[in-house]
């Protein structure tokens, strides 16, 4: 069973992937197996992820992350919340991120 | 907003392909990490003996390596292809597979797979790579060894094969076909599709040695096959003159000894190189691409840095026009350019001079052409 996302937990990019901005993009490439199927295929993030993404550093709980995004987009907390927990749980799920505590 | 965030995508769809192909930028580069090899091919231009103490102590360390792959993936790069020599005989070589994959580069491996232990299945299974090639000298003890001049080479390239395939790690099979083993080629296509999935390709061409070695030189000139023999031997490949015909039929003049419409042009690298990859040696020194040797096309990235190479020193040597008569009477207007193995880098490999003709490839490009005009 997966792990949930949790508002007042820390989370940070797993040592299992290395991200890097390629001409623009956001592109997640997977080090160790399981993670995706490295011949053909890498990640990448959409608008809304690449927002997220650079807010995720290992250092504050997610609920902040949340708060500062809300006050940058001048959006509710709660859709907000839904985006960045929805993004979250597949990073989690795909083991590109790791729950730091 | 869409509900999936993390888009997950096929290489070739990728959409930083377009950005990147609408100008020059570095897409790959090939990191020879070792000049030596536990083998000793007859038609080899590179390699230097497993014990040669001066090669070693030369070879980039660790560090160097993550710098110059750190440098790489800054300025865009996707892949690095693991090359040799004998990249396995390396002591450091899962340090150096591990700084390269750590700077979030897809790795492709070239080995001839003899020193493939249970470790690095172990390594490759964690550490999975993009792809390995392993090259197939002969299918049987007589002719492997033959190529490799290496006692025991055989059931140790054997052994170290059947671990790779036995990996799950995506394996690419490919020869080289030379005198030695042309006898041979037939059954080792047949040996290498039986047991990759995808493509399975020989190479014709021998190069010269790059280090200029006469007595190598002449070993290696004796094992290349003739131009009809080449032409022969790819036109019983159905797949690879298929690839050939769809490549270059249409380009073929109605009479191929007739120049036709071929650009007159001064520029000698017409070939694409230093737009979209280079060449790290050993020691070191970047180069444009894996032939050119020629000592004014070498960067030393131990006395600079990566971006000042690739931004300012490759497009101004690449930049190199010619003056010679023949080279833009001949080549400069050849009809058949792109079925000829001439490029600078192999010109100055077989004559010393980056735009002289080589008669031997006017040959195989025109036997090459017969045979697509008579299909």
């Amino acid at each position: 069973m997966s792990m949930k996302i949790d508002l007042g937990r820390v989370y940070g990019p797993s040592e299992d992937v290395v991200v890097r901005e390629i001409e623009g993009e956001i592109v997640i490439v997977p080090l160790v197996s399981g993670i995706g199927d490295l011949e053909d295929e890498l990640f990448t993030l959409n608008e809304t992820g690449r927002a997220i993404w650079s807010r995720i550093d290992g250092r504050r709980p997610l609920a902040a992350v949340v708060r500062e995004l809300a006050g940058e987009y001048n959006a509710p907390d709660g859709i907000i919340q839904e985006d960045v927990v929805g993004l979250l749980q597949e990073l989690l799920d795909r083991r590109m991120i790791v729950d730091r505590g | 907003m869409p509900r999936e965030f993390v888009v997950r995508r096929p290489l070739p769809e990728f959409g930083l392909w377009d950005k990147m192909s609408a100008g020059r930028a570095v897409f790959s580069f090939d990191l020879e990490a070792t000049a030596r090899c536990n083998l000793d091919c007859r038609h080899c231009y590179i390699n230097l003996p497993a014990g040669d103490r001066a090669a070693r102590k030369s070879e980039l360390t660790i560090d160097e390596i993550g710098r110059v792959g750190g440098e790489a993936a800054a300025l865009g790069a996707v892949w690095c292809l693991i090359t040799g020599g004998e990249p396995l005989l390396r002591k450091d070589f899962f340090d150096v597979y591990r700084a390269l994959l750590g700077k979030g580069l897809l790795i492709s491996l070239f080995t001839n797979a003899t020193l493939v232990t249970d470790e690095h299945v172990r390594f490759f299974r964690k550490f999975p790579p993009r792809d390995i090639e392993v090259t197939v000298y002969g299918v049987t003890r007589e002719t492997y060894e033959r190529v490799t001049r290496t006692r025991g080479s055989f059931d140790a390239f054997q052994r170290g094969l059947d671990r790779l395939l036995a990996s799950g790690v995506t394996i690419r099979l490919k020869a080289m076909a030379l005198r030695s083993n042309k006898h041979e080629i037939a059954a080792i296509g047949e040996f290498c599709r039986a047991r990759t999935r995808d493509y399975y390709r020989f190479d014709p061409q021998l190069h010269l040695r790059f280090d200029r070695d006469e007595a190598r030189n002449a070993a290696i000139r004796a094992e290349r096959l003739s131009d009809r023999e080449v032409a022969r031997l790819e036109r019983a490949d159905p797949h690879r003159f298929g690839a050939l015909k769809a490549a270059c039929g249409d380009l073929l003049p109605a009479e191929a000894s007739t120049p036709a419409g071929a650009p007159d042009c001064r520029h000698i690298f017409r070939c694409g190189v230093g737009q979209r990859s280079f060449v790290v040696g050993p020691e070191g020194l970047l180069r444009p691409c894996l032939s050119l040797h020629h000592p004014e096309f070498l960067y030393d990235l131990r006395k600079g840095g990566l971006a000042d190479a690739w931004k300012r020193f490759l497009p101004q040597v690449l930049a190199r026009t010619s003056d010679r008569p023949e080279y833009l009477e001949k080549c400069g207007k050849c009809p058949l350019v792109n079925l000829c193995l001439w490029c600078p880098a192999h010109a100055y490999l077989e004559t010393g001079e980056l735009d002289s003709p080589v008669s031997s490839f006017c040959r195989i490009a025109e036997a090459r052409a017969e045979g697509l005009k008579s299909h």
